[in-house]
């Protein structure tokens, strides 16, 4: 095989219509759901954006109202986000099902946080058409259309054996026209990319990354095909046989094994986590102050002797019973968690069994759209929640006399770099 | 050194239980032309597409200039112009695209003049030259994969009933084509149930009657043919 043998071919095949027309059907759709996913972000960072702005606003106009850090601490709303990646765009991922964005108070926080359920979204393919969507469900259809009858249309025009007998070497046809046409496909899926990468400012080490692991997703698919055409069945049969084997490995894999993984892995609701802890605070109304305050010293001993209330209503009390309605609901927010986790995990091995899935997942982790990332947010949410409580709890329980000079120190959320890549 | 150039030695091709080759064997020199006759289902066509490498033997042995095709398809293929009985080139192609197609499929390169002469060769009208395959009528396609397989230079061509389809005129141009080939010493195996064009082209002429070789025989001179040859090629199914 030369380079005159990849002219001739590449010329042959891209005049044919059939395939021309199927590589602009991949390059329309790639480009459809780059600008989708771009314009995607684009909102998120514009919703970031502006809940800073209103955030800084809210935040000015309750220190100017109250001069107490119990309903500043109240009233006062922390903006907390995880900026979309600059991949975000290829790969939008959990995003539009975990929550990236919270506007946090000092109250209980796993309420704020669990306010919805995640399922298993890694399983979840029909959904928006982004990059990562196009690759790994419509590319391998593309494919299938391009490769399926490559032997087999020959064989019925009666030309086959001539083409066989009249090539110079085995590689110089078949797996010649299979990898440019492999090829042609990538690049026309590709193209839109790496102009979304350009527009989304996207470092060149992920670009050839995601590049490479779109290669060796077709290059997969192409050898599926290029054996699968090999057998003297008539197209349509071909046919048949791959776009069954794309079904099941797409859509039905992933669909059983997201049933079978809700069956096997159970664990506590998103709302009982919001339940345990809402009437763990709203018992707290009825209960003497000091029950309360015994709960929350348990956990915070270095405000010991400095828990009592003299009145009726004091916000070192409200803070600790909020505190204590967090602790109440953590062992169900922990649960929650490994749950996840471990669905996650035999989501994992689901994948081995469905390339698509398997793809998705390495695309957004890759674009930090996946559930880890995710996870990580919420916890970069619990450590800034701490960090706030940390702050304020000094002023609450010394009985600082409040300066306005003080909310200087308070903590701002930084979102986490790994994010913004 | 021998001239042998085509050889199958015990030749036997089963497909799907059935025998269709039985142990048949015979040797075409170089320069010479032998043409195989039978009906339909006599083991014709597998004969050539075992010498092809597109059919494996199931015993016995094929070799060309004495390599075995079995073991070696790529080596002897390159040695090799094959003619279908009804080529389909590309019919988006015209005439000059098609073959430029093929010769840079088989490694050849060829320059306008010797493509448009060859197209002379083969009497293909200079209007149809660059007009797509799919508007030209069975002949002409015919006459343009002759012109391919002369251009292709090899000093082996298989041809499979090569005149199907054309017109007398051009039937009389092909043989004389194939004539002249075998006198600048090409070595060629043609199958046809064309009894007496056979004998107008070719040096002998074996009989295949349902996969067997009945007969071997020099071809007569002046083309003409004993009417009991021709009833021996074609009889197979009456004689059962």
């Amino acid at each position: 095989m030369n380079f005159l043998d990849v002219r001739r071919e590449t010329v042959f095949l891209l005049r044919k219509k059939s395939i021309a027309l199927l590589l602009l059907a991949g390059f329309l759709l790639a480009s459809f759901s780059v600008w989708t996913g771009s314009v995607d972000v684009a909102q998120q960072h514009q919703t970031i954006e502006r809940l800073l702005v209103g955030d800084s606003v809210d935040r000015e106009e309750v220190t100017h109202k109250h001069h107490d850090y119990g309903y500043i601490a109240y009233y006062t709303f922390h903006l907390t986000y995880a900026p979309p990646s600059p991949l975000a765009f290829a790969a939008l991922g959990v995003r539009d099902i975990y929550p990236w964005k919270h506007r946090v108070r000092m109250l209980a926080l796993e309420g704020q946080i669990h306010e919805s359920d995640t399922p298993n979204p890694e399983l979840a393919l029909a959904g928006k058409i982004d990059f990562t969507f196009v690759i790994a469900v419509f590319s391998p259809l593309l494919l299938i259309l391009l490769l399926h009858d490559l032997r087999a249309s020959e064989r019925a025009a009666g030309r086959h054996d001539f083409l066989v007998v009249t090539a110079r070497t085995r590689n110089s046809l078949w797996p010649l026209r299979t990898a440019i046409l492999m090829v042609a496909l990538w690049l026309a899926l590709i193209v839109p990319f790496l102009l979304g990468c350009a527009v989304n400012g996207v470092g060149i080490v992920d670009v050839f990354m995601i590049s490479a692991i779109v290669l060796v997703y077709l290059l997969f698919w192409s050898v599926i095909c290029y054996l699968v055409a090999r057998l003297a069945f008539p197209a349509p049969v071909l046919a048949s046989l791959l776009l069954g084997g794309w079904l099941l490995t797409t859509f039905i894999i992933p669909a059983v094994g997201d049933v079978v993984i809700e069956e096997a892995y159970h664990g506590p609701e998103g709302g009982n986590i919001l339940m345990t802890q809402r009437e763990a605070v709203n018992d707290a109304w009825d209960l003497p102050h000091q029950v309360t305050m015994d709960a929350f010293l348990e956990t915070h001993p270095q405000w010991q002797g400095k828990t009592q209330t003299t009145s009726l209503f004091e916000w070192k009390w409200y803070f600790a019973f909020q505190q204590v309605g967090d602790e109440k609901a953590l062992p169900l927010a922990i649960a929650y968690q490994q749950t996840a986790e471990d669905r996650y995990r035999a989501a994992g091995y689901i994948a081995l069994l469905s390339p698509a899935t398997l793809l998705k997942r390495a695309l957004t982790h890759w674009a930090h759209t996946d559930a880890p990332a995710a996870w990580h947010y919420e916890q970069q949410v619990r450590a800034f929640h701490a960090e706030l409580r940390q702050f304020y709890y000094p002023f609450l329980f010394n009985g600082t006399p409040y300066s306005e000079a003080s909310l200087a120190d308070r903590p701002v959320f930084t979102p986490y770099k790994n994010t913004e890549r | 050194m021998s001239d042998v150039v085509i050889q199958a030695t015990n030749l036997s091709v089963d497909v799907q239980s059935k025998q269709i080759l039985k142990n048949i064997s015979f040797q075409v020199l170089k320069g010479e032309v032998l043409a195989l006759l039978g009906g339909n289902g006599a083991g014709k066509s597998t004969t050539i597409k075992t010498f092809l490498g597109l059919m494996k033997p199931t015993s016995g042995d094929v070799s060309l200039v004495g390599v075995s095709v079995p073991t070696n398809p790529d080596v002897v293929r390159k040695q090799v112009a094959y003619l279908p009985e009804s080529v389909m080139l590309y019919g988006h192609l015209t005439a000059i695209e098609n073959i430029r197609y093929f010769l840079s499929l088989s490694g050849k390169q060829k320059s306008d003049e010797d493509i448009a002469v060859s197209l002379k060769r083969v009497a293909l009208q200079s209007s149809s030259w660059h007009q797509p395959l799919s508007g030209y009528s069975k002949g002409m396609r015919q006459k343009t994969a002759i012109a391919l397989a002369l251009l292709r230079d090899a000093p082996i061509l298989f041809l499979d009933e090569p005149t199907s389809g054309l017109d007398p005129v051009a039937i009389d141009e092909f043989n004389r084509l194939i004539n002249q080939l075998a006198s600048q010493g090409a070595t060629i195996l043609m199958v046809t149930h064309d009894v007496y064009g056979a004998c107008h082209v070719a040096n002998r002429i074996g009989l295949l009657r349902d996969g067997e070789l009945v007969g071997m025989f020099d071809a007569p001179a002046e083309g003409n043919i004993d009417s009991e040859v021709v009833h021996k090629a074609f009889s197979q199914g009456s004689e059962a």
